[in-house]
Parts: C-alpha cells; structure tokens; sequence
C-alpha cells in the first residue's frame, strides 16, 4: 500500500500523517490531526483502536475494496458529537484519544467506518426495504412506496440516536452487532439480518427458546408474564371479528391467534382445542383517558399497542357482549416462520410505541406490518390493505390463509369459527316453548320481559328446556350490564352528578394508568434493549406481579363504585337477574341429580 | 365516560377491557353461570369445563345440533382426565357440564 498524502487545503494547519499497515485488509486507514500533531501517545492509541476494531469485522468488510478511510482527529467538534463521516474522510473527537476512552473510542470509530461501509456499494443496508421494515420505518399503506418518517421503536432502544435516519440506525446497530454478545438475543431479528449480510457472525450468547410476554388482561390469579416458546405454537390464525351493523365496525376487527399446545401436548392439530392456552395478538388503541374522543382517534392521538390476551376472553368479548362471529383462518407458515413472526411480535411489544389512525394506521395497517416484517415472504404489496377483512380476503386469495377453513362442516366445532351467540337466541327460545306456553312469540319479547316475570316460568322447566332458558338469562344479564354501562358512562359525563361519581372517575383514571404499564411493558423495568434478557425479567416479574394485583384490587373497587352509582331500581334488577341464574342452575343441577346423571366428581 | 365508546370500540377494539366486565355491577361474566362451583380459584382444568358451560347448554337444548369448540375442548379434556367420562357420552358428559 502506498502512503497516501492526506492534504486538505481548507485546514489552515497541515498535519502530520501516518498510515496503517494493511496487512490483512483490503483498505487503508490514514490519521492526520487538526491543530498540533498527534503525539506519539494519540498515535499508539489511534493505531491501537483501528487495530482493534479492525480485528471485531465481518471478513466480508475487512476484505472488501475501496473502503479507504481518511481519520482526521478534530478538537472543534460539537460538544454531543464523537466523529462525523463524509465519505472516505472521518472526523473523529480527538478527546477520544485520551487514555481512559478505549471503549468509547472504538464504539466511535466502529459507528464511523459503518457509515463509510454501508455507503459504499458492498453496504447499502439503510437503503434496502427488508432493514427499514425492521428497524422501524414501515412504508405506509396508502401512499405507495413511501415510508414513514418517524420512528416509533422508541422503547428500550440501546441508543436513543438510532432513530434519527435509517443510516443511524445501522451505524449504532452495527456497533452493537458486532460487540454485544446479547445482540442476538436482544434484536434476533436484526442479528439474522446481519449475519446473512456478511454470512459471517461474531460469537453470540445463547438464547432463551421463550420469548418473553406481558398479558394485558392476565386472568385469574396468574402472573401476566408470558414466556412463549415458538416451538409451542402450532399455528398462528388470522383472528378476524366480524363488522356489524355500525357505521364504521362494518370493515371488522383484525387480530392474530396463536394456537399454542397445552403443556405436554406435541405439537399438532390437536393443539387447536387447547383453547384456553391460546393467546391472541390484538392491535387496539389505548385509551388513556376516561372519556373517548372520535377526533383523537382519527388524529392519531391514541397510542396503539399490541395486547396480548386469552383467546377465551376474546371470544367473550366479541361473540357475547358484542355479538359479533369471529373467523379463524390459519394462515400457512412454516414453522421457522411462525418462530420469526412471533419474534418480530415481542419486539413490538417491547419497543413500539406507535400511534393509532383510524384510517392510516389501524389494526389492519398493523396487522399487515407485523405479518410481512416477521414473514418476508409476505413483504408482497399486493397484500396490502387498511381493512381488516379486506386483508383476510387478499391472504385467502395469494394462498397465504386458507379460508376453507369456514366452509367445513365442523367449523364451529373445530373452532374455525366462533358464532355470535344471539344466532341462536331465537331457536332455544322456540325449544324452550315447546315445553312450557312461555308468554310471546319472539325472543326479544322474553329478553325485554321483566326477571321476575320469567322467574316463575323457570322454576317449572324440565331439563332440555331449562338449558335454554339458562342461556337466555345469561343473555339478558348480559345485556342489562351493557345498558348499565351506558347509563354509568352518560352519568359519569353528567356534570349535575359529578359528586356523586367523582370517586369511580378516580378508580377509573388509576385503573387505565395501571393497565398502560402491562400494555407498554418497557415501561415497568430500566435497563437493556430490545427483548429484556434473563436478568431484566427477574426484575420485571415482581413489577408486573404487583401492578397485575393493582389492577384486579381497582376493578373490584370499581365494581363497588359502579354499583353504589346505581339506582335503586336498577339495583334490583341485577339482583333479580343473578336470582334467576342462580335458581335455574340450582334446578338443571337437581334435575340432573334426580335423573341418576353423570357426576363429574 | 366513552360517549361513544361503541363507535370506537367497534371499529378498533379499543382498549375495552377496561371496561369488560368492571362496570357491570354484578360479578358475573359469562362463566360464573350460576354454577355452584364457580367461585374461588379454579385450576386450570376447571377452567375448561367452567368455559364450556354455556356452550354445553346449547347443545343439551338443542339435542347435539349446537356445538362449540369449547364443548368439544371440554368434552376430550374430561374423557382424558375423568374416568366416569371416559365412557359416557357427548350428551351424558353435557348434562353433567351444565350440572356442576
């Protein structure tokens, strides 16, 4: 290599220089400084870093042509900046080069010579769509080929400077690329892109198989962390609930259902009836405040975060209290491709911090991101789509779902499809008049009657009856609550009474900021990046522990607070609602008993 | 409070769950069924039977024609676990769901 003549006319002071030996590279290193020459102490130290930094690259880069760099050790750079590169020439911090920086001054020189690589034509990763999908600059769904300009991987970044420019964001991914050993782990994702890049990776820690969770709605007396092994999932469904009659719920509700296996199970189709070991990814905006705004929503106001829930709660949710049918369509992945979409899910849930558009960003928008950056095969723009049936009929369409699935006769069975359970609100009606000349002709008649007008008529019913009628009076019950619902909320907003409901106000706020922490998990530990690693989860088990056990106390004292807000009246007729379910299942149980039935115990 | 909580909700499954349940003012929610058995903890394997309640209802109401997945979930859970439900069947097994 011949010594390069570093000259730069613009420099009032001319320098000395020095030039690397490039015994193993295919490019040279030349360092001049700005102001007195380097001493023989920065020299050693100069060297010393390049060496050493050399020494840490992929062979692809240390071997590559043209990477030729020109360092020049500057004291006028800005007080926050470490180095700058133009193209070959880098200006580096010469404050770095004081005894105790080692590390600080490599991590420096790593970033600046990523920024030389990737703008050379051997790099070029900032500007290739798969890294931006990754890193966080998704295209948008409506305008095509453009991307977002803001980031929102803002949770537990390593370094909040990534986020500046995709170029940042390789420069600062590289450095810890090729230092942490966690990297892997950490960003696996991103650790596989790399390494395909430079078929080369420097050595890594193990990973845990299980991806870590935080369930927004843990039930019972569970913890919500979730560990999550993708060799546990058989398939992953795309979860679609269905529109109904309201204005703007007629494009449904997209989500995504893992099938995962009851423990012990091998994976297989009969994971499909763990049903309640399924877990369902859900896009949803989180509200964060007592009252909801249409405009906050269409302006993106609302954070939107992925929820991790319980398939039973889901089904709940939607085909009984709001009763609409949810479509259970698998989609066809490959095993290392369910593992890969699950990754990408729980770095979602650790660092994104997106907001929620109604049209520009929706469950569906999210949904799309999430399935064609976890499963690059996917990464077709044809599947593109801001509805979230419109997206389950173009994944029917490309044979990326198969749809079928709803055709077969055992759907409901099988658990493809979960009815809206009012489809058969009228049928067990009409079973039940059968047996008894109840009063009306419709069902909605009997939900509309009076509990205790229908109380009499339950105490006589024979067993096949009786079940019908008990799913009825979980019907009623369940629509009571809702209007109960409604009357709370217009009381809430009521300024007339808002002594009266100030304190269930109160419970309320507090509830919602304690649900923000399980459904934005990184904010519940400091410490790390990306997924949180054995250690931080030590952490985090006893913060979400204590802030589950503050939710389940503020719901039950909310419950208490909503109830005291009722009406007498409105007080009654819970009580003779739970009478009658208590009743008719006091008497299916004597009937059943009476019958010489099976006893379960 | 959500003036038009429904709108929203349904278009985005907002985050309801919130709400699910806490405003009812009964304990209720679609499991406790007026079931005996259905306060206090509940292992993981009653779970499967509490869930499949409503669904084992339907379907000893409607003589078999009504069956959900839960039913089905249930009904392999208890001939796996339960000796006197090995033998039984689907309907026996409904009977005796809806009788706990």
């Amino acid at each position: 290599m011949p010594l390069r003549i570093c000259r730069r006319t613009a420099l009032a002071v001319l320098t000395c220089l020095l030039a690397v030996p490039a015994a193993a590279s295919g490019w040279s290193v030349t360092h001049t400084a700005h102001g007195a020459p380097l001493d023989a102490r920065e020299s050693t130290a100069a060297f010393a870093a390049v060496e050493s930094v050399r020494a840490r690259l992929p062979p692809r880069w240390r071997d590559a042509d043209d990477l030729d760099v020109a360092i020049e050790w500057r004291n006028d750079l800005p007080e926050t900046v470490h180095g700058r590169a133009f193209g070959p020439h880098l200006r580096m911090r010469r404050a770095l080069l004081a005894p105790d920086d080692a590390h600080a001054r490599e991590s420096a020189l790593l970033h600046e010579l990523a920024h030389r690589y990737d703008r050379s034509t051997h790099g070029g990763l900032s500007r290739d769509a798969r890294l931006r999908d990754l890193a966080g600059w998704p295209q948008r769904p409506l305008r095509l080929g453009t991307r977002v300009r803001e980031n929102a991987m803002r949770d537990r970044s390593p370094d909040a400077y990534e986020l500046t420019s995709p170029a940042e964001f390789v420069a600062v991914n590289l450095e810890y690329f090729l230092t942490d050993p966690d990297y892997a782990c950490r960003r696996p994702a991103l650790h596989a892109y790399f390494a395909a890049h430079f078929d080369w990776a420097p050595s890594a820690a193990d990973c845990a198989a299980a991806l870590p969770f935080v369930e927004a709605e843990a039930s019972g007396r569970e913890t919500p962390l979730l560990p999550l092994d993708p060799a546990r999932v058989y398939a992953v469904d795309y979860l679609l609930a269905e529109g109904n009659a309201r204005p703007m719920s007629a494009w449904g509700h997209s989500m995504l259902r893992l099938v995962i296996c009851a423990p012990g199970r091998p994976a297989g189709p009969d994971c499909r009836l763990d049903l309640q070991h399924h877990r369902v990814l859900s896009f949803r905006a989180f509200v964060d405040d007592v009252q909801i705004s249409n405009l906050r929503g269409l302006t993106g106001r609302y954070p939107s975060r992925l929820f991790v829930l319980p398939l039973d709660q889901v089904i709940d949710e939607y085909t009984r209290i709001e009763l609409r049918g949810l479509q259970s369509v698998p989609l066809r992945l490959a095993p290392d491709e369910i593992a890969s979409l699950l990754e990408r899910a729980a770095t979602l849930h650790w660092s994104y911090d997106g907001r929620y558009w109604f049209v520009g960003n929706n469950c569906a928008v999210e949904t799309w991101k999430l399935l064609h950056t976890g499963v690059p095969r996917l990464a077709d723009a044809r599947l593109r789509s801001i509805t979230p049936n419109g997206l389950l009929r173009k994944l029917a369409r490309s044979g990326d779902a198969d749809a079928s699935v709803l055709e077969r006769e055992d759907a409901v069975r099988a658990g493809f499809y979960f009815p809206s359970a009012d489809t058969e609100y009228q049928a067990l009606f009409d079973i039940a008049r059968t047996a008894q000349a109840l009063p009306g002709t419709t069902v909605e008649d009997w939900l509309a009657s009076e509990p205790e007008s229908r109380a009499s008529w339950l105490a006589t019913t024979g067993q096949r009856d009786g079940a019908a009628l008990l799913v009825l009076e979980h019907a009623a019950r369940r629509r009571n609550e809702l209007e109960l619902r409604d009357a709370l909320k217009r009381r809430l907003l009521d300024p007339r009474q808002a002594a009266r409901v100030a304190p269930a106000v109160a419970t309320l706020r507090e509830l919602l900021a304690a649900g923000d922490g399980l459904s934005r998990p990184a904010q519940l530990i400091d410490g790390g990046y990306g997924l949180p690693q054995a250690a931080e989860q030590v952490v985090l088990r006893d913060g979400v522990d204590a802030r589950a056990l503050k939710l389940r106390g503020l719901r039950s004292q909310l419950e208490g607070e909503a109830r005291a807000a009722l009406t007498v009246e409105e007080q009654a007729r819970v009580a003779a609602l739970d009478r009658n379910v208590e009743m008719l299942g006091a008497r299916l149980r004597a009937l059943h008993r009476e019958a010489g039935g099976l006893q379960l115990d | 409070m959500m003036v038009r909580t429904a709108f929203v909700l349904l278009l985005s499954g907002l985050s309801a769950s919130a709400f699910a349940g806490s405003f009812a003012g009964t304990s209720a929610g679609a499991s406790s069924a007026g079931s005996s058995g259905s306060s206090g903890s509940t292992s993981g394997d009653d779970k499967v039977v509490l869930q499949a309640r409503e669904d084992a209802a339907g379907f000893v109401a409607s003589d078999g024609r009504i069956r959900g997945a839960r039913l089905e979930a249930a009904l392999r859970h208890l001939r796996a676990s339960n000796a006197a439900a090995r033998d039984a069947s689907d309907l026996e097994i409904a009977q005796a769901i809806l009788a706990r």
